[in-house]
């Protein structure tokens, strides 16, 4: 990746919503060019879609949302190893994230759902029926302190001295 | 007994940015573009190492020179970064922040009526430590050469009682930083007539096209005091250390006055400066990057709104001419202040040679930054 495709990521990642001349005047290129380094890594799937971190304690208190972490244990199979069945538990649209992991569980899904029952029933009747899921461990999430490296309910800022030389 | 306080101590005038103090204070809305430190805090591994440290209990004095693990740890780091040799011993100590170092170099050097050669644009703290030590403050005037003390100028002022020449590169407030054959002249200069050179690379992290360190030439260190320190790369400004490095003959000395007058630098901060040197040289390696995103913007759009700024190739401070508009630096200052709420320095607090000009700091929020320039248009629309 070129130096300024990274730079383009960093400002992205920092506010999805930056304009293109910002991020040409940041990083000393055209707009012409900037355009094109964001249209690239869009193309080529590095950027996959501007999203907002959302403070979901506040936000699921209000909506009524749950969210869950799910440890998965599968047996692979013979010809297809974990990927299979990943497809089909990823496609859920209950699932958010989903990762294979090292240890003693074979998958991580981050789950949610409109309240513990929504989620249960996902564990009972979607999840643990799938063949070759041999166990699950279900976590919910009772408080968010940190969110996409932001932290949530920081503390104010301390003031610095406005004029120094 | 005598009411009469210290005439040296009296010679030297009051800070010009003390009446922006009291209008700053208390008013909310200023976009803040007037700080002197980066817009981080510590990283966090550095803070959790020193609150560790507190736990176990290190709340002692250390060794007058500091911790010698600590200085082990710088030497080895400026080996790395910049090719510097010195020998941790012998050769480095650490201070209360530069601004203590600068104080005992100045101290440990001079004689009265010893003239110190002062680049101006410059920052604040030369002048009245040189005056304080009995010193005679010579100004070198750089704003005829982009803000780059010019060997052929420099060796003009240079007379039999010149002692010691003071290079701040990357500068503040300018950003401006030395070119490698601008020191090499210099260097040239510092042996024909057996001058020291105190050089406070306090910034030296913070370069966008390339640093040399000064002290890193051949044939230079005995002649040369490397001042640093840790507020501004790894944003520890509130820390308070930095470190000399020098010949054994000048570091022996300073450390015979900071053993009275210091004592020892904080411990803490010590043990997390250790930490910060072994493993957070990633974390200023990001900010670095961060402030060069911003330089680049930041830049950009002043030129747009009106103010002939130059790009700096490090620090993260931007010098603009504010010459076009008729108003003194301070002035400029006060008024954008009063009217548009943007707090600037007025280039005078830099030196004569700075008038003319404002330094604005973008070590802060992209957000702010663009707030703020638009502000500064406006206000210089209004103007004419
Ligand atoms: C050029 C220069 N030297 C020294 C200092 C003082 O630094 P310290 O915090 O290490 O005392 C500053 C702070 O603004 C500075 O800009």
């Amino acid at each position: 990746m070129t130096k300024h495709e990274q730079e383009v990521l960093s400002l992205l990642k920092n506010n999805a919503r930056i304009s293109v001349e910002d991020i040409a005047d940041s990083i000393g290129v055209t707009t012409a060019t900037a355009k094109k380094l964001v249209k690239k890594l869009e193309n080529d799937h590095t950027i996959i879609r501007y999203t907002t971190v959302i403070n979901e304690d506040k936000m699921n208190a209000e909506c009524g949302k749950v969210k869950a972490l799910i440890e998965v244990r599968v047996r692979p199979e013979k010809s297809r190893g974990f990927t299979g069945i990943a497809k089909r538990i990823a496609r859920h649209p209950n699932v958010i994230d989903h990762y294979l992991i090292s240890g003693q569980y074979d998958f991580l899904l981050i789950v949610e759902g409109k309240n513990l029952e929504e989620i249960s029933r996902f564990v009972s009747e979607k999840l643990a029926s799938i063949e070759n899921v041999q166990s699950t461990a279900t976590h919910f999430i009772m408080k968010t302190y940190k969110e996409k490296s932001v932290l949530i309910d920081a503390d104010d800022e301390l003031e610095r001295l406005a004029i120094q030389p | 007994m005598s009411i009469e306080f210290s005439r040296v101590l009296d010679q030297i005038p009051p800070s010009g940015i003390r009446k922006f103090f009291d209008l700053v204070i208390g008013s909310k809305d200023i976009i803040s573009l007037g700080v002197g430190e980066p817009d981080f805090v510590t990283p966090w591994g550095i803070r959790e190492e020193a609150i560790a440290t507190l736990e176990q209990g290190a709340t002692s004095y250390t060794a007058n020179a500091g911790l010698l693990e600590c200085r082990e740890e710088i030497v080895r780091y400026l080996k790395e970064r910049f090719n510097l040799s010195y020998n941790a011993k012998t050769e480095t100590m650490l201070t209360v922040g530069v601004s203590e170092g600068v104080d005992i170099t100045m101290r440990a050097l001079l004689n009265p009526g010893d003239e110190v050669i002062i680049p101006e644009p410059g920052y604040v703290c030369y002048h009245p430590l040189v005056t304080l030590a009995g010193g005679v403050p010579i100004t070198l005037d750089t704003s005829a050469n982009h803000f780059i003390p010019d060997p052929k100028e420099l060796e003009k002022i240079i007379t039999p009682r010149t002692k010691a020449l003071v290079l701040c590169s990357p500068n503040n407030p300018t950003g401006v930083v030395i070119p490698k054959e601008t020191l090499e002249a210099i260097a040239a200069l510092s042996k024909k007539y057996k001058f020291w050179v105190i050089t406070d690379e306090i910034y030296a992290e913070l370069n966008y096209e390339g640093y040399t360190s000064y002290a890193s030439l051949p044939d230079v260190k005995d002649r040369t005091v490397l001042l640093s320190g840790f507020s501004k790369a790894f944003a520890m400004t509130g820390w308070r250390l930095g470190y000399i490095c020098g010949p054994e003959a000048l570091v022996s000395r300073t450390l015979k006055i900071h053993q009275y007058s210091a004592l020892c630098a904080p411990i803490i901060a010590q043990y997390a400066a250790i930490e910060a040197l072994k493993h957070n040289l990633k974390a200023v390696e990001e900010m670095r990057k961060s402030y060069l995103l911003r330089r680049n913007f930041f830049v950009k759009k002043l030129n747009e709104a009106g103010l002939p700024t130059p790009m700096p190739s490090g620090a993260f401070y931007t010098f603009s001419s504010i010459k076009h508009t008729g108003l003194s630096s301070e002035e400029f200052a006060l008024n954008l202040l009063k009217k548009e709420r943007v707090a600037v320095v007025p280039g005078n607090a830099f030196g004569v040679c700075a008038e003319g000009y404002i330094r604005c700091c973008y070590a802060t929020d992209m957000d702010q930054l663009k707030e703020a320039v638009l502000r500064i248009k406006r206000f210089i629309k209004g103007l004419k």
